[in-house]
């Protein structure tokens, strides 16, 4: 790939990774303070993480089987938040019941 | 306290003197991109690294060692079996690190021979000790591994913990062996190698950290055994089950097959899921203890460690993770960014948190604060990410110049390396470098002595 | 089984492990065959009596090394068995003087100095055949190894690591071997500039 487009998708890489990140971490304050803000600004995170998601598929130069890939970690991104918290809510409470 | 409670702490001592002396070499090597005349034709670049990246494994596993020699008699409730042994092998361990590093730097290089391998340097990354002291190495950890698992049959206690620890040991020692071939042909050298460095890295000593942080944390918040284990078994799922594969990334470029491009980064694109999972954890369990906790150091490292391992692991790491942008990063002052930040969040964080949690216990105290923790985890930290910044600019031009534009020969090397970018981010991490240097030394006076003041830090930590 | 169960867990990462490791091991043990001397991927040791190229390869999409007639080394083809014995003491030199620490092998060591995997092929040492006096390449290789502080064409120099003749002449087979393994393409576009875009 060209050099421009070499820092390109290595920085949008990141980022996605970054705004995942970002993403999980106001989702699990949010959880932890029962705040509908931070929940919200937690979406909005993944918002951009979606967006450059997005971005990797219209404008890096990898194939079509890389793509797919990041679309579906994508999904599993928005997921890993919600179920660990439910895991370590459930895992926590068996502890207090037990 | 028991005697391997007592070997811990020398352990322990031992890994954060390495540290400095890790850090040293560090400036060193960082030097001579900046004054490539620095003791020219008396100690050069390759030997300086050869002590920065070899202090570097050593002091993490005399960190990884410490905390198990410490937390180990507590989980079998006597003292381990063959303590003596591991006593004496203590010393010899450190005098041959000692050895190895001062012929490192007088002989520095032998001839093209076995007796060099034997005597001076191997020459192969991370494992340059030679042979005579790789020996030694197999046999530290042999008694190691003898100490933990002579306990586990002498007592029949084996709780979830230490079945992963005594099960994790073997590969971790097996995969050492590594370090005695020279193989001709580089890439069988390097598939092996990558065996051992990708495979104790990304695989056994994540597994190590782990159990060391489960016994952490059940120490720092009174986290219970069954949810500890629980999160341990998650974690060794998830971490060696995209990090077994994952050693592919390491295979793309060394003539293995082409097959190693989908299965390695498929597989280590992967890898940030787990660690997604881990920083929720940490924040959840920060955040159910409203951030309180006996330990205030020990805490903030164990945090320092979950996001630190997501960033400089996960993030850093996804990024030049795909072949096609590993292809232009590979070899570059990128991997150094990556590297950087991924064995600082990792390892050393972990390390360190345990290693405040072990002074609390030493002087005795219900309750562990102080102010120049403070400072020196400000200076490390920032130092450390001012370095990784730094080199990932330098890592950028140099990919971006060197290898996209310039085919990666020898004078698209030098236009690489004396591209601007590239210059300035060398120097902006010599500077960096300087302040996580300071961050050791606070760090060192603070293991000295924070809590010695114990009568007022309990009156505060009451208070708070 | 409940999730909240550890033995749940412990199950999954038991299996897990054990699958993976399994993969693991067959994915080597095929791998090895391939960087064999002689396997698809990594040529024979004879192959430094031969011309060796770096070619774009349209159906690989990448770069690929290119084997060609006679080119012997120093003038002098050698057998199988020579060839090896070149191949062994190269590395040995390699490892005696920690070059892996400096430089970087199929992308591999340390970033102090230039990747050596196609080193052979540089366009460079035109330069030092010039400056050394040298009548080959593989000529000005060896001068350039034995005394590399007197032939440095940039500030940052390498050191003389008091190389033998022989030495030199296996590290020279060496590097020309290394040229010729199959990496999937690394170092990208090698020699051959890319275009401004």
């Amino acid at each position: 790939m060209s050099e421009i487009s070499l820092l390109q998708s290595a920085l949008l890489l990141g980022l996605y990774v970054a705004l995942a990140g970002s993403y999980g971490l106001l989702y699990t304050i949010a959880r932890l303070q029962d705040a509908i803000i931070l929940h919200r600004l937690s979406l909005v995170l993944y918002g951009l993480h979606g967006l450059t998601a997005i971005a990797i598929v219209a404008w890096t130069p990898l194939q079509i089987g890389w793509k797919g890939l990041i679309v579906v970690s994508s999904a599993a991104f928005l997921a890993i938040p919600p179920l660990t918290w439910r895991l370590l809510e459930r895992t926590h409470e068996t502890e207090v019941q037990g | 306290m028991y005697r391997s409670q007592q070997l811990a702490v020398k352990y322990l001592a031992a890994a954060i003197a390495l540290f400095g002396i890790m850090t040293v070499a560090g400036l060193m090597s960082a030097y001579y991109y900046i004054n490539p005349d620095f003791l020219f034709g008396i100690l050069h670049f390759n030997i300086a690294k050869i002590l920065h990246i070899d202090t570097m494994v050593i002091w993490l596993l005399m960190g990884f060692m410490g905390a198990i020699y410490w937390f180990l008699p507590e989980e079998f409730g006597r003292e381990l079996v063959g303590i003596r042994l591991a006593e004496i092998l203590f010393y010899v361990f450190f005098g041959a690190v000692a050895v190895v590093a001062v012929v490192f730097i007088v002989v520095q290089y032998g001839n093209s021979n076995e007796t060099a391998l034997w005597f001076i340097n191997q020459g192969r990354k991370y494992v340059e000790a030679p042979r005579w002291a790789a020996i030694g190495v197999v046999v530290v950890m042999a008694v190691f591994a003898y100490n933990v698992i002579g306990t586990a049959y002498v007592t029949r206690r084996v709780t979830g913990i230490t079945a992963v620890l005594m099960i994790d040991l073997v590969p971790l020692l097996v995969l050492y062996l590594d370090a005695f071939p020279a193989i001709s042909n580089m890439s069988a050298d390097l598939f092996w190698w990558w065996w051992l460095v990708h495979l104790w890295v990304e695989a056994t000593w994540e597994v190590l950290i782990g159990c060391i942080m489960a016994w952490t944390l059940m120490q720092l918040l009174g986290t219970s055994r069954r949810i500890v284990e629980l999160w341990l078994y998650i974690e060794v799922a998830l971490v060696l089950g995209t990090g077994i594969l994952g050693l592919g990334h390491h295979y793309f470029w060394i003539g293995a097959p082409s097959y190693w491009l989908t299965i390695g980064g498929l597989f280590s694109a992967l890898e940030p899921l787990p660690l997604l999972g881990m920083v929720v954890h940490a924040v959840y369990d920060a955040g159910t203890h409203h951030m309180k906790t006996t330990n205030r150091p020990a805490f903030y490292w164990l945090l320092a460690e979950a996001f630190g391992n997501f960033l400089g692991g996960g993030v850093w790491g996804f990024m030049i993770t795909l072949p096609q942008v590993n292809l232009y990063a590979h070899g570059t002052q990128w991997t150094v960014s990556h590297g950087h930040f991924a064995f600082w969040g990792a390892y050393a964080c972990g390390v360190l948190s345990v290693i405040y949690l072990v002074v609390q216990k030493l002087r005795g105290l219900d309750y562990l604060e102080g102010t120049l923790w403070k400072w020196s985890f400000a200076a490390l930290n920032v130092g450390l990410i001012g370095m990784v910044g730094a080199l990932l600019v330098s890592g950028f031009a140099q990919a971006f110049v060197e290898r996209a534009i310039g085919g990666s020969t020898h004078d698209a090397f030098i236009a690489g390396q004396t591209n601007p970018w590239f210059v300035e981010g060398m120097i902006t991490r010599f500077i960096f470098g300087l302040l996580f240097a300071a961050g050791y030394v606070a760090l060192v006076w603070d293991l000295l002595t924070i809590g010695r003041r114990a009568p007022v830090l309990a009156a505060a930590g009451a208070a708070e | 089984m409940h999730v909240d169960d550890p033995a749940f867990w412990r199950a999954g990462a038991i299996s897990t492990v054990a699958i993976m490791s399994a993969v693991l091991i067959m994915l080597t043990i095929d791998s090895l065959a391939a960087i064999s001397p002689g396997g698809s991927n990594v040529p024979r040791y004879t192959v430094i009596n031969q011309h060796i190229d770096y070619k774009f390869d349209e159906n690989r999409g990448n770069d690929v090394p290119v084997i060609g007639g006679p080119e012997p080394l120093f003038g002098k083809a050698v057998d199988a068995a020579a060839a090896e014995a070149l191949i062994d003491k190269g590395k040995m030199v390699i490892q005696s003087r920690a070059c892996i620490d400096c430089h970087t092998f199929f992308g591999n060591g340390a970033y102090y100095a230039p990747d050596l995997t196609k080193a052979w092929l540089d366009p460079a040492w035109e330069t030092w055949q010039a400056i050394t006096g040298a009548t080959t390449r593989e000529d000005a290789m060896v001068k350039f190894l034995m005394n590399p502080e007197k032939y440095r064409i940039w500030t940052r120099a390498m050191p003389n690591l008091g190389l033998t003749q022989q030495e030199a002449e296996a590290t020279v087979a060496y590097l020309k071997w290394m040229a010729s393994v199959d990496t999937n393409g690394f170092p990208p576009n090698f020699g051959h500039m890319q275009s401004k875009q």
